[in-house]
């Protein structure tokens, strides 16, 4: 039952991300403002902590491996990053004490580096020519801004993703 | 440290290696797509469809609903264009019949022929690097990598990967599509060619080099594609000259060009199908 609402959200937030392409960039006094939401990631970091490591890893390998061959022309970053930093929160996040308000900073704070991740592997690649400062002004903070916002609906869909039974039988 | 002890020392090394490995393979240049990528592809497209139906049907509802307002003139306007259209129709089959006619008679196929099919955009990289676009027609529908693709504005990319279902095209305003497209430059009676060397972000132009000094390119003249290279045909518009300037040797000009598609806004696009008989060997 878990498993199958897992996959069913996870696509519906792969294909809301996939729909904030039709309004970003926002032009914005000529300039271009990038703001990429990242709720499919925000969802796989989520699941590591309310569901599980095996079930995050999951879903970042499968949707990783979708995204790449689906949406991306070089593989393996979105297999490797969302893998990667599922194993990275997990980490690092054992020594904090767990909050909400601890959880929701590590989890944007990811979502930025994931993004940073992407645009270092990109530039070193050398498929994109962004300057470093127009990134952090003109993509990484409105995004880091979007996301923040974007987070609280996530944060409830996994928790009421973790109380689905696992189960479709009921046992007696 | 104990989190890397030498099982997972051993596990971050593959991995970082099986990832360079990827990259090279994705980059790599390859004239045709494996079966695992496009069951992979077209299995994701297919999900994509379905989770967008809903959403489309009621788009379409609020769409409909919106764009009554004021459609009385629009209909009485296109209902006066409607009335010129016999005309236009048969001028256009006299002429196709004639043009067959000539080229038949000098045993030429040309390369501006070509069939155009008809595509609606599913899709756009979630991560806004790179423009690129997945549409919904594959290799059951006839299209192949390499083919233009263009909106009714002008040219817009080339056909990367072919699945099943669903193709991936990337846009020339991305720098890993630009494979050296061969353009034509008419300013006025005057023809020059060049090569799309890339996409200039801050100007956002394509930049055209290799153009041979033969006097100024004029600002707003006409970029189309030349034919000469790949499965382009000949004679797509792709935009106009904004500026251009000599090469830091003077023997050669670039020219910033500004594409006549808007790349933002993509609904649907056709797939260029050349003539096979005008590619030659």
């Amino acid at each position: 039952m878990r498993m199958i609402f897992l996959f069913l959200i996870s696509f519906l937030l792969l294909y809301v991300d996939i729909s904030f392409t039709n309004i970003s960039p926002v032009d914005v006094a000529g300039l271009g403002v990038y703001f990429v939401p990242k709720l499919l990631f925000m969802f796989i970091l989520l699941l590591s902590y309310y569901l599980g490591v095996k079930w995050s890893l999951m879903i970042a390998l499968l949707l990783g491996l979708m995204t790449d061959v689906y949406v991306g022309t070089v593989y393996g970053l979105h297999l490797f990053g969302f893998a990667t930093f599922v194993l990275f929160m997990n980490t690092a996040f054992r020594v904090f004490y767990r909050d909400y308000v601890t959880l929701f900073f590590v989890v944007i704070m990811n979502t930025f580096l994931f993004d940073t991740y992407i645009f270092i592997m990109y530039k070193v690649i050398g498929i994109i020519e962004m300057p470093t400062f127009d990134y952090f002004a003109l993509r990484a903070v409105p995004s880091l801004l979007l996301n923040s916002v974007l987070y609280i609906p996530v944060l409830v869909v996994v928790i009421i993703l973790s109380k689905v039974r696992k189960s479709v039988f009921i046992n007696h | 440290m104990r989190f890397l002890n030498r099982n997972r020392m051993i596990i971050v090394i593959v991995s970082v290696i099986v990832l360079i490995l990827l990259i090279g393979f994705s980059l790599s240049d390859r004239s045709h797509t494996t079966k695992a990528e496009q069951f992979t592809a077209d299995t994701t497209a297919t999900t994509q469809r379905i989770i967008d139906a809903p959403f489309n049907f009621i788009g379409n509802i609020f769409s409909g609903i919106f764009s009554g307002f004021g459609a009385d003139k629009r209909i009485k306007e296109l209902e006066a264009q409607l009335d010129a259209l016999p005309q236009l129709k048969a001028d256009n089959e006299r002429l196709a019949e004639e043009n067959k006619e000539l080229k038949d008679a000098l045993e030429v196929s040309s390369k501006f022929d070509y069939e155009a099919i008809n595509a609606r955009v599913i899709s756009r990289a979630p991560d806004q690097w790179l423009n690129s676009l997945v549409i919904d027609k594959g290799q059951k529908d006839g299209i192949n990598e390499g083919m233009a693709v263009m909106t009714p504005k002008g040219l817009i990319g080339i056909v990367k990967r072919v699945n099943g279902m669903s193709s991936y095209v990337e846009i020339i305003a991305t720098n890993t599509a630009k494979e050296n497209i061969s353009v034509e430059i008419r300013d006025g009676k005057n023809k020059h060619y060049g090569t799309i060397e890339k996409y200039d972000e801050k100007t956002e132009t394509l930049i055209v080099n290799n153009i041979v000094n033969e006097g100024r390119i004029n600002k707003n003249a006409k970029v189309y594609t030349s034919g000469l290279t790949g499965d382009f045909p000949e004679g797509v518009i792709i935009g106009e000259v904004v500026s251009s300037e000599n090469d830091s040797y003077g023997l050669s000009q670039n020219a910033h060009v500004s594409l006549a598609s808007d790349i933002n806004s993509i609904d649907t696009v056709f797939v260029l199908k050349r003539d096979p008989e005008s590619l030659g060997d």
